[in-house]
């Protein structure tokens, strides 16, 4: 039954994609809703995290769950590094937002480059060591079990980021920053503490997205820009701070480009995109999940 | 208008004796002539983006799209046999009203939404350069554009320098004019606090509409021109980068100042060609300078100067309007 199998593997595809738009895209929106800092790097720290991974499974030969935790648990002292040199200068500036977004492209074109003379010189497609050997049959699709944990560690994560945000004490006060941070400092919530640790979980967020990606599929360099504009995309069609509208609109987006893909190419899916975008700015502005 | 002249009249004489004289020093060396000729073009792209940039505030990183639209439809007119002078009023329209088209959704948004928004427009731009291959040749892009009629013969060498030079001359008695009419003015009332102007009965979304069409009819009439003068346009040329450098000279130089987007023109244009040597580390470069730029000199080379000539822009517009 060739229909059932396209159907099933375009669900999957759907999945796996929109798990790990979701995941980006909170990244980005937790750091936009508290230190409203749009990060056009998102998709540069993204591909570093799977370059990073690449170097530590196959140049190094770690084992890959190994790597996996080291390069996002390296995401932690970089992210306290770049705030701590460069972020934390902008946190009192008016209209800081332009400000972090021209610093993000910077930082953009900083690590582009640096890419392109390193990693884009042993290779242009990178592969990762699977997860864990052998094949699953769903229904009549196969699907390597690689694939299938990254899909399962992904959908944890969310969870796990879901639980956080909602029940945990950080979590609380992060989410009183998002919408109201006079009220949260008058409250008694540390603002300052709330921005660190909201662009070290946003990082490490996109950087556990980058790892689950370079498992499920072999990547290049130019993954990182059409990633940056993708979770933008999903940012501001979700409504910017909004993580629950970050998670929904990254699956639409996720199964959007798996059914367009599926018939035409993902250059279409792109353009489905950009007219969802403008669609939803011409009927209501300040995105579909907004408060 | 006279008085907008009077004003910056030793400005726009020293600038356009500085244009003029630029390709005639040249002229002995065609590698330096065309290093000059792409600066002088880029001044045409500048006052467009200070214009948006500095006066109106806003931030469109689809500008080096809408450019390359226009050196598309200018180079596929010309294909189709007109000659340039007939494609570029054409192209330059065309590409300027898809812009507004593209860019009417965000620019109701108010500040940085649209900034956000137009990169995704940007990037989606040099997606379809790429897709409609049939249109643009595709990755390869379209080489051996011929160089437009001039009297009889085709224009080149130092004669397109002038041309160039006659354009940016132009481009900015243009800005001036505009800056210093009204219309600029209920522009820098609007970057400097939308809702005061709003409720000062001034339509915003259709000052930064009117301000988008004309700024991108700056960067359209520049995008028809660079076909014929680089003999060779692709997506690469007209992709996000070019918009960031653009808008990197407006804000090095100074933004909300005339001659700030000038001075940061001529110190940033060549810098690509001057370091082609260590083009593995460009990228790097540029990367570092832009950091460099918001961190050190948040105002701008002339903003960072003369904090004077910053706050002379700002409140003179809200004072009129409030007398108006």
């Amino acid at each position: 039954m060739p229909t059932e199998l396209v159907l099933i593997s375009t669900l999957f595809t759907g999945l796996m994609l929109g798990v790990i738009f979701s995941l980006v895209a909170a990244g980005v929106t937790i750091i936009y809703g508290s230190i409203w800092m749009p990060n056009a790097a998102n998709g540069q720290f993204f591909l570093l995290a799977a370059l990073a991974l690449w170097s530590a499974a196959v140049s190094w030969g770690l084992h890959p769950v190994v790597a996996a935790l080291l390069v996002i648990g390296a995401s932690v002292p970089a992210s306290l590094l770049l705030e701590q040199v460069l972020i934390r200068r902008f946190y009192d500036v008016p209209n800081r937002n332009v400000s972090y977004f021209v610093l993000s492209l910077g930082i953009t074109q900083i690590l582009a480059g640096l890419f392109s003379v390193t990693y884009g010189v042993w290779s242009d497609q990178f592969q990762i060591p699977p997860l864990m050997a052998g094949i699953t049959f769903l229904g009549p699709f196969p699907v390597s079990n690689s694939r299938l944990a990254a899909l399962v560690t992904g959908v944890a994560l969310l969870a796990a980021l879901f639980a956080l945000l909602r029940y945990h004490k950080y979590g609380r006060a992060i989410r009183a920053v998002f919408q109201n941070r006079d009220a949260a400092s008058l409250r008694g919530v540390n603002v300052r503490a709330i921005y660190r640790l909201s662009f070290v979980l946003g990082n490490l967020v996109v950087a556990a997205g980058g790892v689950l990606y370079a498992f499920a599929y072999s990547f290049d360099l130019s993954v990182s820009w059409s990633m940056s504009i993708t979770a933008f995309a999903i940012m501001i069609i979700g409504g910017p701070g909004s993580v629950v509208g970050a998670v929904a609109v990254g699956m639409v987006f996720g199964f959007t480009q798996a059914i367009v893909s599926a018939f035409a190419s993902p250059t279409v899916a792109t353009f489905s995109y950009l007219g969802a975008m403008l669609l939803i700015l011409l009927m209501k502005p300040s995105g579909l999940f907004a408060r | 208008m006279t008085d907008a002249l009077r004003k910056h009249g030793r400005g726009l004489v020293v600038f356009a004796a500085a244009a003029y004289a630029l390709p005639l020093l040249l002229a002995g060396n065609r590698y330096f002539a065309f290093i000059g000729g792409i600066a002088l073009l880029h001044v045409v792209w500048t006052a467009g983006m200070s214009l948006l940039y500095g006066y109106a505030g806003l931030m469109p990183l689809m500008f080096a799209g809408i450019a390359g639209i226009s050196a598309y439809a200018a180079v596929g007119l010309m294909a189709a046999g007109f000659s340039f002078w007939t494609a570029l009023p054409i192209a330059a329209l065309f590409a300027a009203l898809v812009g507004v088209g593209l860019g009417l959704p965000a620019l109701r948004l108010k500040g940085f939404y649209f900034t956000l928004c137009s990169l995704v427009i940007q990037t989606v731009i040099t997606l379809a350069f790429v897709y409609f291959v049939n249109l643009t040749n595709g990755d390869t892009g379209i080489s051996q554009i011929a160089p437009p009629a001039w009297f009889g013969g085709p224009l080149q060498g130092v004669g397109f320098d002038l041309v160039l030079a006659t354009l940016a001359v132009g481009a900015m008695v243009a800005l001036v004019l505009i800056v210093e009419a009204p219309f600029g003015r209920r522009l820098v009332a609007v970057r400097e606090d939308d809702e005061l102007a709003e409720m000062l009965g001034i339509d915003v979304v259709r000052q930064k509409l009117a301000a988008f069409f004309v700024g991108s009819l700056f960067a359209a009439v520049g995008g028809a021109f660079y076909a014929p003068y680089v003999g060779f346009v692709s997506p690469r040329s007209f992709d996000v980068l070019l918009s960031l450098n653009i808008w990197l000279m407006v804000a090095f130089g100074g933004r909300g100042t005339i001659w700030g987007a000038v001075v940061g023109t001529v110190l940033l244009a060549p810098l690509p060609f001057l370091l082609q040597d260590y083009y593995k580390v460009k990228d790097v470069i540029y990367g570092l300078l832009i950091i460099g730029v918001i961190v050190l000199l948040p105002g701008g080379i002339l903003g960072g100067l003369g904090g004077r000539a910053a706050a002379g822009t700002k409140s003179p517009g809200l004072r009129r309007k409030e007398a108006a």
